[in-house]
């Protein structure tokens, strides 16, 4: 298998988005949480897996994320979940990103209130 | 380009490349340790998910090593987030100035209750706990207390430079900020005098302080520069040794 191409404006804000909001559906740990990023963003979103922990750390020092080390199957692993700061931050971000996200569509569909480049 | 993480022949080669490299950057040890640690999980992860019939372990390592994502990038997403960064290398002043001042204060504060302790349980009549009063010298346990009480008092300064030293070395640091606090210790070690006198005080409670003077005769200040010399070389040589020993040195 070769690896998965990567898109490098991945970390740029991103990232702390999508694991907001799979984690507030519930409780998972680091290959979970990229696995469902791949899976249902039919792999748009692709990034060197490794790379999602200093995210994850990052937001838990934060506050925004709390973890806990929980035993699977017989292995030691560590859950992240969503704080109430972390809730507050998804819907921050979300609004931001929802609103970039539909002026961008209108510059692309050449909406009408888009001024035209003299 | 990043280097592929594949490209490394041996997971213990391929982790200790990482953790030198997060940790020569800046990274605080904790850090790396736990970023160490999920990584190995996600590998074994993905090794489950990669392997198939027909595919040899060879391949199914190369493709989740592909796949957890090359040195350079695994080494990038940590640097580029500034609060993963050690004190060592946020404020080495202060920790390699500041810290190591307030951890011998700390030390010196314990030799003097010890001392006063001491002078209270075994010599209550004398002036001094030093000798030379009426009791006259001292023998067994009471001696054993006092003569561990000095060890630990003229080591004070070596035991705080093998901690500078070791948070040195975790971080990887290169030797002038270690270097410099070892000198600073070993110059207050030096130079640190402790005084004890019941009669000082009314009420005779006691009375211990401190004071710092590098002596007032020749013979006094060759003295203390002989201490300073002794702790320099017990703080630095444990230091040394590690260096010479280490494959990366950092002297490089």
């Amino acid at each position: 298998m070769t690896a998965r191409e990567t898109n490098p404006n991945f970390m740029n804000g991103v990232p702390q988005l999508l694991i907001l909001r799979l984690l507030q559906q519930e409780e998972m740990y680091g290959y979970e949480i990229v696995q469902a990023i791949h899976n249902r963003t039919e792999s748009v979103i692709a990034v060197g897996e490794g790379v999602v922990y200093p995210v994850l750390h990052a937001l838990e020092r934060e506050g925004a994320l709390k973890s806990r080390r929980k035993t699977v199957n017989g292995r030691s692993r560590i859950y992240y979940s969503v704080t109430p700061a972390g809730s507050r931050r998804l819907a921050n971000l979300s609004e931001a990103w929802t609103n970039l996200a539909a002026a961008i569509q209108k510059m692309l569909t050449g909406g009408q209130n888009v001024e035209a480049i003299p | 380009m990043s280097k592929p993480f594949h490209e490394f022949r041996e997971k213990e080669f391929r982790e200790k490349e990482l953790r030198e490299r997060l940790l020569r950057a800046g990274v605080a040890p904790r850090h790396v340790r736990r970023y160490l640690v999920e990584l190995a999980d996600h590998l074994a992860d993905l090794k489950a998910e990669e392997e198939g019939p027909g595919r040899s372990p060879d391949d199914v390592e190369s493709a989740a090593l592909a796949r957890l994502g090359g040195i350079d990038d695994l080494t990038r997403a940590m640097t580029e987030q500034r609060q993963f960064q050690s004190w060592c290398v946020r404020a080495p002043w202060a920790m390699f100035g500041l810290a190591p001042l307030l951890l011998l204060a700390a030390a010196y504060f314990i030799a003097c209750f010890y001392l006063w302790s001491g002078w209270h349980i075994f010599l209550p009549g004398a002036d001094t706990p030093f000798g030379g009063g009426p009791h006259g010298p001292i023998y067994g346990f009471e001696n054993i207390y006092f003569q561990a009480g000095k060890f630990y008092y003229f080591g004070a300064p070596i035991l705080v430079g093998w901690w500078v030293m070791l948070m040195a070395a975790r971080q990887r640091l290169k030797a002038v900020w270690p270097l410099a606090a070892s000198v600073l210790l070993a110059f207050m070690g030096a130079a640190a005098q402790i005084h004890a006198s019941r009669t000082a005080v009314p009420g005779g409670l006691g009375h211990i302080r401190m004071d710092f003077a590098l002596g007032a005769s020749v013979q006094d200040i060759y003295g203390h520069l002989f201490y300073v010399l002794v702790v320099l070389s017990l703080t630095v040589l444990p230091y040394l040794i590690w260096k010479l020993r280490k494959p990366h040195s950092l002297f490089a």
